[in-house]
């Protein structure tokens, strides 16, 4: 009978506590946003499932869990704390990633800057809120809206906060038809939403060949922290636009962006273990991280706008929306607002050149923050 | 510590007024260059005819910025009239040409709205993409042969 009394007091069931309870709720919302309302479900589900797996109590001591040194989830969660699943994801986005748009239109490449600064505001909210400057940088990043990237700026200033920003960072990104149309419509008029764009030139395969190689050597000699980021991210493309390295390409763009998705945002959504996860902190970390998406998307709009007064060719301010990194969502996002002004306007392939810009913006940010924070 | 005052005194004022300048600089500079790569890819691979023909030519006047065909008033609306018209062009271009090309050739004789006509072009399948950026001509037949034979 006491083998069976010892038992039971080492089952999740005597050992669960409220926060366990919260944050199993919490991954069960992901489960239920990715398989049902499609939102952003490569996402949320891995992280959802994760935060399920993080969330069962267990015995202290067993090397059960993420932050248990000698666990599986703890080996697995290695490729989060080093850095290593975000490079990966860059190689495979860069595979993945036209920059057809941007090479045919290069001034929109200023609205996917203008959206990058809403980290720099949440910099200094957060610092306002007593946040130190490390925590600070890695809370500013989920301004850029890119998961991975904040990540991996996290991990390196402030892998205590991995789960909190790496959650807030993928819940806003999954919610952009949420949060970005309302801003889009109340800064715009209906005649700014009207704007047609002009029809994109067509790209040679030498320029698409070329700019990988001249913009990794542009943005890294300028913040050589992105190197982990943009190195791979532009290696991705070159294999893709190369020509001759199909079969790398094909790879990085499935089957290794998707090994390292998996393993991202399991252990990310693991890593939310309640009695970790639930501070004030993470309270603030959400706030935060409303404010920086917001303040992402309303200036880049605005910049936009103010483009507008200095360009005879006006561009349609939506797509500053879209210079923050979540690819392709907020591009979609400022196709559908567009359109729902007016059915024949086609926003699509100019949006993308704002959000590939976005992610060069956002990757470049972490590395100017990275090298601002050596030393503190 | 919170507020102005934490801002302060962990250099946040000077962090973000410098990260926004740095990023914003970076990606005005590869903008800028990226914006004339397809000049310079253009510059670059101008075939060696077109050089010596202009080289030829330099010696006794400076013919390239100036109209060298002459074009009716009235400008048709007939795709295949209008692409009869385009035709000298084209021929002076060679068997393949660029896009931006035959737009400045246009404009530079006062053909009017050549974007547009170049993108009807596309569209009604007489300007042929060959890869690369690269396009051929494929005149419509219709009465157009005809014509150039008279012509």
């Amino acid at each position: 009978m006491e083998l069976f009394y010892q038992f039971l007091s080492n089952t999740g069931y005597y050992l669960a506590d409220y926060r366990n309870v919260i944050m199993i709720v919490v991954g069960s919302l992901f489960l239920y946003l990715g398989t049902a309302k499609h939102y952003e479900p490569l996402l949320l589900i891995p992280i959802g499932f994760g935060i399920l797996v993080g969330n069962v109590p267990f015995f202290k001591g067993f090397g059960l869990g993420i932050y248990e040194s000698n666990s599986v989830l703890h080996y697995l969660y290695f490729g989060v704390v080093t850095g290593l699943y975000p490079s990966i994801v860059f190689l495979g986005l860069g595979a993945m990633t036209d920059f057809s748009s941007l090479l045919a239109r290069p001034t929109l490449m200023l609205l996917g800057a203008a959206a990058q600064m809403g980290i720099f505001f949440t910099l200094l909210g957060a610092l306002a809120l007593g946040f130190l400057p490390k925590e600070a940088a890695s809370i500013a990043i989920i301004g850029g809206a890119d998961g991975p990237t904040s990540i991996f700026l996290t991990a390196k200033l402030a892998p205590h906060l991995i789960g909190p920003i790496a959650i807030a960072a993928y819940s806003y990104m999954a919610l952009i038809p949420v949060i970005q149309p309302p801003i889009m419509r109340l800064l715009t008029t209906r005649e700014d939403r009207l704007i047609r764009m002009r029809e994109l030139r067509e790209v040679s395969k030498k320029e698409r060949v070329i700019f990988p190689a001249l913009a990794v050597l542009l943005c890294c000699f300028l913040a050589p922290a992105s190197i982990p980021l943009l190195g791979m991210f532009f290696f991705g493309n070159f294999l893709k636009e190369c020509g001759v390295t199909e079969r790398l390409a094909q790879t990085a763009r499935t089957a290794i962006i998707d090994t390292a998705t998996i393993l991202l945002g399991l252990t990310v959504g693991a890593s939310t273990q309640g009695d970790v996860f639930l501070t004030p902190k993470s309270v603030g970390i959400f706030l935060l991280g409303a404010v920086a998406f917001s303040i992402a998307t309303s200036s880049g709009v605005i910049f936009a706008k103010i483009m507008n007064l200095f360009l005879k060719e006006k561009i349609n301010p939506l797509l500053g929306a879209a210079g923050v990194s979540a690819v392709p969502g907020s591009a979609r996002e400022v196709h559908l607002v567009g359109q729902s002004e007016d059915p024949e306007n086609y926003l699509l392939m100019h949006a993308m050149a704002c959000n590939s810009s976005g992610v060069i913006g956002s990757a470049i940010c972490a590395g100017i923050l990275w090298s601002f924070m050596v030393g503190l | 510590m919170y507020g102005l005052h934490a801002i302060a005194v962990h250099n946040g004022w000077a962090m973000a007024l410098a990260g926004a300048l740095i990023v914003f600089s970076g990606l005005v500079v590869l903008s800028f260059a990226i914006s004339q790569l397809h000049k310079i890819l253009i510059f670059l691979e101008k075939k060696p005819v077109h050089v010596d023909r202009d080289q030829e030519t330099s010696d006794v006047e400076p013919q390239e910025d100036k109209p060298w065909l002459s074009l009716p008033k009235q400008f048709p609306a007939d795709i295949k009239e209008v692409a009869r018209l385009y035709k000298p062009l084209v021929e002076e271009l060679g068997e393949t040409f660029y896009l931006s090309q035959l737009y400045e050739m246009s404009k530079k004789n006062g053909f009017p709205h050549p974007h547009i006509t170049l993108t009807a072009f596309r569209e009604s399948k007489i300007l042929i993409p060959d890869g690369d950026g690269v396009f051929t001509w494929n005149p419509p037949t219709e009465n157009y042969d005809n014509e150039n034979v008279e012509g």
